[in-house]
């Protein structure tokens, strides 16, 4: 077959994008090697222009990875559809502020988000890095290397097996896919639009949250190299300054990125909370959690040499588990036990060498190194901050461990499976209480122990001197602490003695560290850090605690629970009629309507809360949406709107509405089985449904249906009918309309909800009001300026002219002459202006004539006579004397002015972001502080 | 620190168990996850104008049973499109009364590409 020659792709772009990923991935083994060999000698201490070597190979590296993006970026800008990433990732309709989200929606934008942050953080480390430049910059060139395999797209032929090491993302449309339309050469014509972006994604969450958390993952990256280069180059102490303020660092980036993770589902998705242990957000979690219990391990080592081995395996394991987390998620192979969307790659087993890799060498780097390394000889005395701390970080790991045990199920029953076929996987019934059981105890224990190394000092060995000093302080804590617990039960319940313990200790904890933070924090900065970090967490369990155990459910109508479900303590939604307000739970809420903006349908859903008594407390609207898929035809999402409170949130979100508002194939489904009836009526005729009785109140030619756009109609018509039930006396008028565009008949039928009765004008109501110009019959009449002529009941009067014309349908042309003749039409005291327009063009006679639709008069001017000044006009008027109103009308229509709403509150939400900021706030005052130091 | 990990151990166990077919829900009363695809000859109903709190479909379990479930939740969104379905609840008089679901759905890109192959 011959290559076909394609028609309007611009391939630069793409090759020399493919160009930069070769290149980015060679020069980062090349730097790797090159760094390598300046540490080896580095380490006989020989300067070497391996470095050199090195910084030029970090430096392309670098230059290629940027490249790629940039040039990522720009087809993507260019809406270059043969491209295979533009089309999964843009559409036409995509606003330029989510090109970023769209950029980083596949997993190959992701990859290069992640490389990007390493460039960012190496090139920081190559300035500034000093000694430390050479093994660090090695090993992040090494994961520079694995990552930018995953982009790499090339195909190895190992006989009859073909393996892929990574997804190129420069790949073009026609390779990826095999379709009859690449026969074609112009085949760009045809694909006009790409995938685009979920719409799901479509909103600032997606712009900030993946770089933070990516930055996140990649800042972790930085400690483990510089513990990694520490046990190589045999600098057992000097890595443990750098590795403390980089850990800081990421701690708070990384938990920042995490918590927008959970902001995000708090806000803007429907998960109904800021945490559902999901197992993407675990694994996100856990490393976070270990590196955590890697600072303060590292704190003890830099204050008094002890676990200077731990440090270096908890940043080991904090990026060996980011890279874990990668697999999981990446891998597919958590499946059904995500509500997170996973797209196989392919990449299983290049991502399981990825984790293994650095796994074998930090293992292998610690045994060869693990008798060397200076350990202190002396138990840590029970009196000691260090020894609290010791045990706080265990207990970090410990529950680091419990949560990517249960996580890591679906990774152990794959096993199982490759292992034995038979095996029957299992799955965690209920995790939410599964998880919390555990960490409850986590929780438990940091919070009692960040209380506690309040007191203690780096090693302080006599336990009972000190006992004296701190136990007017702890048990003045405790007191407090208690007293809390039970004043606050009166607003929040603890429901059991796990949960009374949780809160207790987490008062505790609060105290403690506001106690420290306010009667030394103040003096010594250095301290204020921790203490406001730690009274951060104890914070944010208060508010874990308020918010989870109270969360209450406010839409539930007690009166509607017939059906099959018998346990009232299921319903979670409420319907809402338009207009008609609902109680339920102190709550008065109304569903007023709603707007369409965009892709989006927002509600507006008013809420009177009341006491006991029913007197109002407050009122205020929510406004929950849906956002349709980009091509309009079904609900894609729904998207929650909060009131807050400072002491609660009030959180609104659509879960349903009428199946033919979900999606447009219901709707023509529906539309299906309705069974209309032909009515055939006059102006102020009463029709009679099976139930109801309606009047032709009007006939108008200006449609104001909801529908109905005026401007984009050359005319409309339209009836309005008032619908009557005689047992109730209820009303509802409702406005049914055709439209004509260019010759096209459009048809606007209307729904009366309350009646469940939906209304179509026929087609031929046109063709009954508006006669089409072949039907019509003209009269001829000669008229002079002024004269008055009877037509039809109407007196028509020419009153003079306009030159140019003014009429708007006439476009002037050069050499035309154009005169419009200005006619007045009246009757019964109303009047009516024409303008006919005579041309002559091109040295031929022409007309154009005017049409009122009110009075269904047409009027043409069809000669000038100059001498006798006598004018050649032509009237006609619409057929509409027996014009009848032909209908349509179906009855038991479903309603479609319905929402169904969930509505919860969530109290005490605040303290736990006061509680998650100020821990992210500690992190970054402490690490302040080494930088000043 | 052994014999916690032991405790914790046999706890989780506790929480952990395979998907049950329709046939092991009949004669447990606990809570139990079934895993099936929709059957598209049975009908599936949620009226959300009367019972908005139900959602009423036909699953098929691994065995090849069929069963009416009753989930307490409005119905999810591309429900006729999910590959696999897992219930959470227990039997009550041959339906199953389902408080949770989670659904699989197959990516999106498939979908593209079925109609990109289908123009010519």
């Amino acid at each position: 077959m011959d290559k076909v020659q394609y028609l309007g792709e611009s391939l630069w772009q793409g090759q020399l994008a493919h160009a930069f990923v070769i290149l980015g991935f060679c020069s980062a083994l090349f730097a790797a090697f090159s760094y390598f060999k300046s540490t080896q000698l580095q380490r006989q201490g020989i300067r070497s222009s391996w470095t050199t070597l090195g910084r030029i190979g970090f430096g392309l590296h670098s230059i290629s990875i940027l490249g790629l993006i940039l040039l990522i970026f720009a087809v993507m800008i260019d809406q270059r559809y043969e491209y295979s990433y533009v089309y999964e990732h843009v559409s036409s309709d995509l606003q330029m502020k989510y090109i970023f989200s769209a950029f980083w929606e596949g997993q190959e934008g992701s990859f290069m988000l992640w490389m990007f942050w390493h460039i960012v953080l190496g090139t920081i480390i190559l300035v500034k890095g000093g000694k430390w430049e050479a093994p660090v910059l090695t090993i992040i060139a090494l994961i520079e290397v694995f990552i930018s395999s995953m982009i790499l797209g090339v195909h190895i032929e190992l006989g009859e097996t073909i393996i892929k090491i990574g997804n190129n993302p420069t790949l073009l449309l026609r390779d990826t896919m095999d379709a009859p339309i690449f026969a074609k050469a112009d085949y760009l014509n045809v694909i006009q639009n790409g995938t685009g972006l979920n719409p799901l994604l479509q909103n600032y969450w997606m712009t900030i949250h993946p770089p933070t958390l990516f930055l996140g993952f990649a800042s972790t990256a930085i400690p483990f190299c510089y513990a990694v280069a520490g046990l190589w180059i045999k600098d057992y102490k000097g890595w443990l300054q750098p590795g403390l303020k980089w850990a800081l660092f990421s701690s708070c980036i990384f938990g920042t990125g995490i918590l927008m993770g959970g902001a995000w589902a708090y806000e803007a998705l429907t998960f109904g909370g800021y945490w559902a242990w999901d197992p993407v957000e675990n694994m996100s979690l856990v490393p976070w959690l270990i590196l955590i219990a890697g600072v303060h391990t590292n704190l003890i080592a830099k204050s008094t040499g002890y676990s200077i081995k731990t440090t270096f395996l908890f940043y080991s394991l904090t990026f060996i588990l980011v890279l874990y987390s990668t697999f999981l998620t990446r891998s597919g192979v958590l499946g059904d036990t995500s509500v997170h969307a996973f797209t196989e790659m392919g990449l299983e087993w290049q991502l399981v060498g990825f984790v293994v890799f650095f796994l074998v060498l930090s293992l292998i780097l610690y045994f060869s190194r693990s008798k060397d390394i200076p350990v202190k000889k002396k138990e840590e005395s029970i009196a000691s901050r260090e020894f609290w701390m010791y045990i706080g970080s265990l207990v970090l790991m410990f529950s680091g461990i419990i949560i990517s045990a249960s996580t890591s199920l679906p990774v152990y029953n794959s096993i199982m499976e490759y292992f034995d076929p038979e095996h029957i996987g299992r799955v965690i019934n209920d995790p939410i209480p599964h998880y919390n059981k555990y960490q409850i105890w986590i929780g438990v224990f940091i919070a009692f122990l960040s209380g506690i190394t309040v007191y203690l000092r780096y090693n302080a060995f006599n336990f009972s001197d000190k006992i004296k000093k701190i136990s007017t302080y702890l048990i003045a804590s405790l007191l407090i602490a208690a007293m809390l617990t039970y004043v606050t039960n009166m607003n929040i319940q603890y429901f059991s003695w796990q949960y009374y313990i949780l809160a207790f200790s987490a008062f505790f904890g609060i105290v403690a560290n506001l106690g420290n933070l306010l009667f030394s924090g103040i003096k010594n900065i250095k301290m204020a850090g921790s203490a406001l970090s730690h009274f951060g967490f104890s914070i944010m369990i208060i508010g874990v605690l308020a918010s989870g155990l109270n969360e209450r459910i406010i839409s539930k109508n007690p009166f509607v629970m017939q059906g099959l479900i018998k346990n009232k303590d299921l319903a979670r939604v409420v319907q809402l009629i338009k207009d008609e307000p609902l109680f339920a739970e102190g709550y008065w809420m109304t569903y007023r309507g709603d707007t369409v903006v965009g892709n989006n349908r927002i509600f507006t859903v008013n809420f009177k809360e009341v006491d006991l008594e029913g007197n109002p407390l407050d009122s205020f609207d929510l406004y929950p949406n849906v956002l349709y898929s980009n091509d309009f035809k079904k609900v894609a999402a729904s998207n929650p709107s909060t009131k807050h409170y400072l002491s609660r949130d009030i959180f609104s979100s659509i879960a349903s509405l009428p199946k033919t508002q979900m999606d447009v194939k219901f709707m023509k489904e529906m539309e299906d089985t309705l069974d209309y009836r032909p009515y055939d009526m006059f102006l102020g005729d009463t029709l009679f449904t099976s139930k109801y009785y309606g009047i032709i109140k009007n006939i108008n030619f200006a449609p104001s249906n909801d529908e109905y756009v005026k401007e984009s109609h050359d005319f409309g018509l339209e009836t309005l009918i008032e619908f009557k039930d005689i047992k109730t006396g209820r009303s509802s008028k409702v406005k049914a309309a055709l439209g004509l565009k260019d010759n096209m008949v459009f048809s606007y039928p209307v729904v009366a909800d309350e009646f469940g009765i939906k209304v179509k004008l026929n087609e031929e109501a046109f063709t009954n009001y508006f006669t089409p110009e072949n039907k019509l019959e003209y009269t001829e009449v000669q008229m002079k300026e002024g004269e008055t002529i009877s037509f039809q009941g109407y007196d028509i009067t020419l009153r003079g002219f306009n030159r140019p014309p003014k009429n708007p349908d006439y476009k002037a042309k050069e050499n035309d002459i154009a005169i419009s003749a200005i006619i007045d039409a009246k009757k019964n005291g109303k009047q009516i202006q024409l303008e006919p327009v005579f041309l002559i063009r091109n040295m031929q006679p022409n007309s154009i004539k005017d049409y009122d639709v009110s009075t269904g008069l047409h009027a043409r001017f069809d000669k000038v006579d100059p001498k006798s000044e006598i004018f050649s006009l032509r009237f006609a008027r619409d057929n509409r004397a027996e014009a009848s109103l032909p209908i349509q009308i179906a009855d038991g229509v479903p309603r479609t002015d319905l929402i169904v709403l969930e509505v919860k509150e969530f109290p005490g939400i605040n303290f736990f972001w006061l509680g998650t900021v100020s821990m992210m706030l500690g992190f970054l005052l402490a690490l302040w502080n080494r930088f000043k130091s | 620190m052994i014999i916690v990990a032991i405790v914790i151990f046999i706890t989780a166990a506790e929480d952990v168990s395979a998907y049950a077919s329709f046939a092991d829900a009949k004669t447990k009363s606990s809570i139990l996850k079934v895993a099936g695809t929709l059957s598209k000859e049975k009908p599936m109903d949620y009226d959300p104008e009367n019972s908005p709190n139900e959602f009423s479909f036909f699953l098929i379990d691994a065995d090849g049973a069929t069963n009416q479930v009753v989930l307490s939740k409005p119905k999810p969104q591309d429900f006729e499109m999910a590959e696999q379905i897992v219930v959470t609840g227990q039997m009550q008089d041959e339906i199953f009364v389902a408080n949770d679901v989670l659904t699989k759905c197959p990516s999106k890109y498939k979908d593209e590409e079925l109609s990109l192959k289908s123009e010519i």
